[in-house]
């Protein structure tokens, strides 16, 4: 085998049935099951359409590690800062109502596994621990479809000159615009009700060295996460903006979903100008330089979204599998993603060692992740879209609004007593979520976030 | 002390300086397409993929057809799930070429 692997090159691939299994995208999800295949004993081979890992990916910025730093040793890994500080914020047009937490306990390893990355780096990183393991990396393919023989699924085909590779297995990993799965009709292409649309600017401060550490109150490598939601966010959209803190950079973005992007809404590029120049927002980014921009959508359907996840011969990992959570106050992908394929690779070389690669063998991949963190944190949140989806004029406008109104009130100086600020503080309140009834309703409503 | 918070400038870069930052390769030919163009003439009146995309690749045409600058595309996808009409072609840009981010 190792003969074999010697004599291939990347412009005259010959890795037809050389292979145990095919992961469809050098991601997360897709490095973390060629690693845990290929420390299972598998050959596997890595398909990556970019020039490198990490060339064709977006995220918000912070990336949560606890299963990858299960998986390979983190103190090599391109950190950008860990996450001290975390920071919702609620916008009108012209106010800020925010919430705050910086624990102590952040500041010490391992930092509650939350770290600002660049996929470009850090995604090579981690496909670069696969090949260590043993996995073989192909950049700059494209995987164009699959190939099956009686409904089970034997290969794909690529866009290289003879470029059909079969292996008993394939891992789809190729994330949320997943053409490939859903034409063999492995999944169904989503509503774009159900799918965000995300631009993000990374900024520079090329006059003012200090402009992180000052502006966002850090020392060393701590970093901070600010979210914002609410009108001077995303307008009237749902959906949210953040500001996350890299080592000389600063990432600024937003998301919200397709289905308010084309009604209303301007353009994500000009929702993204709004939110930058919104005076708590604006501060921040005095004096700054774009570095790089880019866009990304992120399938938000949760658990109803999720499709079948092993096929005879494939199994379905990461974005590609819907598993992203937003419930506005955890926004989570990339630790789902590492965690899925971890156990795609894991089914994958049980199946394997019994010489079979039907769907029932591979069962243990959709049991394990059921049983994780990923599908019981979609599970729990399933309700929530849909509350706020019908309460959205409450929930980004009207409550930040009364809070904006009430705040003002409350801490009011003038020669009223508090009494009377107090009052009527609470009045504005009241008056936003409909008295007492109204209160006691939504408490219910959501009492399932927090609890 | 004014009444409106005092906000700084902050100068957002023009979509164009915006896309320049991204490296990119030309495929060669557009990787993006509308699958029935009368479609979109007859049927479309919203331009969905004009409201939605980011990087300006969708712009109105000529006769209610998008005209399609594909070499401003961020590869997000977001236009194949804005048409309702399902009219978007939409194909991955082949063997490395298109953008290449190094902070996404």
């Amino acid at each position: 085998m190792t003969e074999i692997i010697a004599d291939r090159n990347t412009e005259t691939p010959d890795y037809d049935d050389r292979f145990d299994a095919v992961v469809v995208g050098a991601g997360l999800a897709g490095s973390a099951a060629a690693l845990t295949m290929a420390d299972g004993g598998l050959d596997v081979i890595m398909i990556e359409r970019g020039r490198y890992p990490g060339a064709k990916n977006v995220f918000g910025g912070v990336l949560y590690t606890p299963t990858i730093r299960k998986l390979a040793d983190l103190d090599d890994a391109p950190l950008e800062r860990y996450i001290a500080e975390r920071r919702y914020g609620m916008l009108t047009d012209h106010d800020e109502t925010a919430i705050s937490i910086s624990p102590g306990e952040w500041h010490e390893p391992p930092h509650n596994d939350s770290y600002t990355v660049f996929r470009g780096e850090f995604d090579e990183w981690f496909a670069e621990q696969a090949v260590d393991a043993g996995a073989t990396l192909l950049t700059e393919t494209t995987v164009t479809g699959l190939v099956r023989e009686n409904g089970r699924i034997i290969g794909v085909k690529t866009d290289r000159p003879d470029g059909t590779l079969r292996a008993p297995y394939v891992v789809l990993a190729e994330g949320g615009n997943s053409l490939v799965s859903e034409r063999a009709e492995l999944k169904e292409t989503e509503q774009r009700g159900n799918v965000a649309v995300a631009v993000k600017e990374v900024v520079e401060f090329p006059d003012d060295d200090n402009a992180i550490q000052d502006r966002f109150r850090l020392t060393g490598d701590a970093g901070a996460a600010y979210h914002y939601f609410g009108e001077g966010a995303v307008g009237d959209a749902f959906g949210g903006g953040f500001v996350y803190t890299n080592g000389e950079t600063v990432s600024v973005g937003l998301a919200y979903r397709i289905s308010d992007a084309v009604s209303g809404q301007p353009n994500p590029e000009g929702t993204l100008n709004a939110f930058k120049t919104h005076p708590a927002v604006a501060p921040l980014f005095r004096g700054g330089r774009t570095v790089e921009y880019a866009a990304k959508t992120i399938p938000e359907g949760g658990a109803d979204s999720v499709p079948e996840l092993t096929h005879d011969g494939a199994v379905i990992v990461g974005d590609a599998a819907g598993l992203v959570l937003n419930n506005g106050v955890h926004l989570e992908g990339t630790n789902m993603a590492v965690e899925s394929g971890f156990h795609a690779g894991k089914s994958i070389v049980d199946a394997a060692e019994q010489g079979r690669t039907d769907a029932d063998a591979l069962s243990a991949y959709a049991e394990n992740l059921e049983a994780s963190f990923v599908m019981r944190n979609l599970r729990r949140y399933e309700w929530l879209m849909e509350a706020v989806e019908n309460d959205r004029e409450f929930v980004f406008r009207e409550l930040p609004q009364a809070l904006a109104d009430a705040g003002t009130e409350y801490f009011r100086i003038d020669r009223e007593p508090k009494e009377s600020h107090a009052e009527n503080a609470k009045e504005r309140i009241m008056e936003a979520v409909g008295g007492y009834t109204g209160a006691a309703k939504l408490a219910l409503r959501y009492r399932k976030i927090v609890t | 002390m004014s009444v409106q918070p005092h906000s700084p400038d902050v100068e957002n870069d023009s979509l164009e300086d915006r896309l320049y930052t991204v490296k990119y390769e030309d495929p060669g030919e557009s990787h993006l397409d509308v699958t029935l163009p009368g479609l979109c003439a007859e049927r479309c009146t919203t331009y969905d993929c004009v409201s939605v995309c980011p990087a300006g690749v969708w712009r109105e045409g000529e006769e209610g057809v998008p005209e399609i600058a594909y070499e401003n595309c961020l590869e997000c996808g977001s236009c194949r799930w804005a048409c309702v009409h399902g009219n978007v072609e939409w194909e991955y840009p082949e063997t490395g070429s298109g953008v290449t981010y190094k902070n996404g």
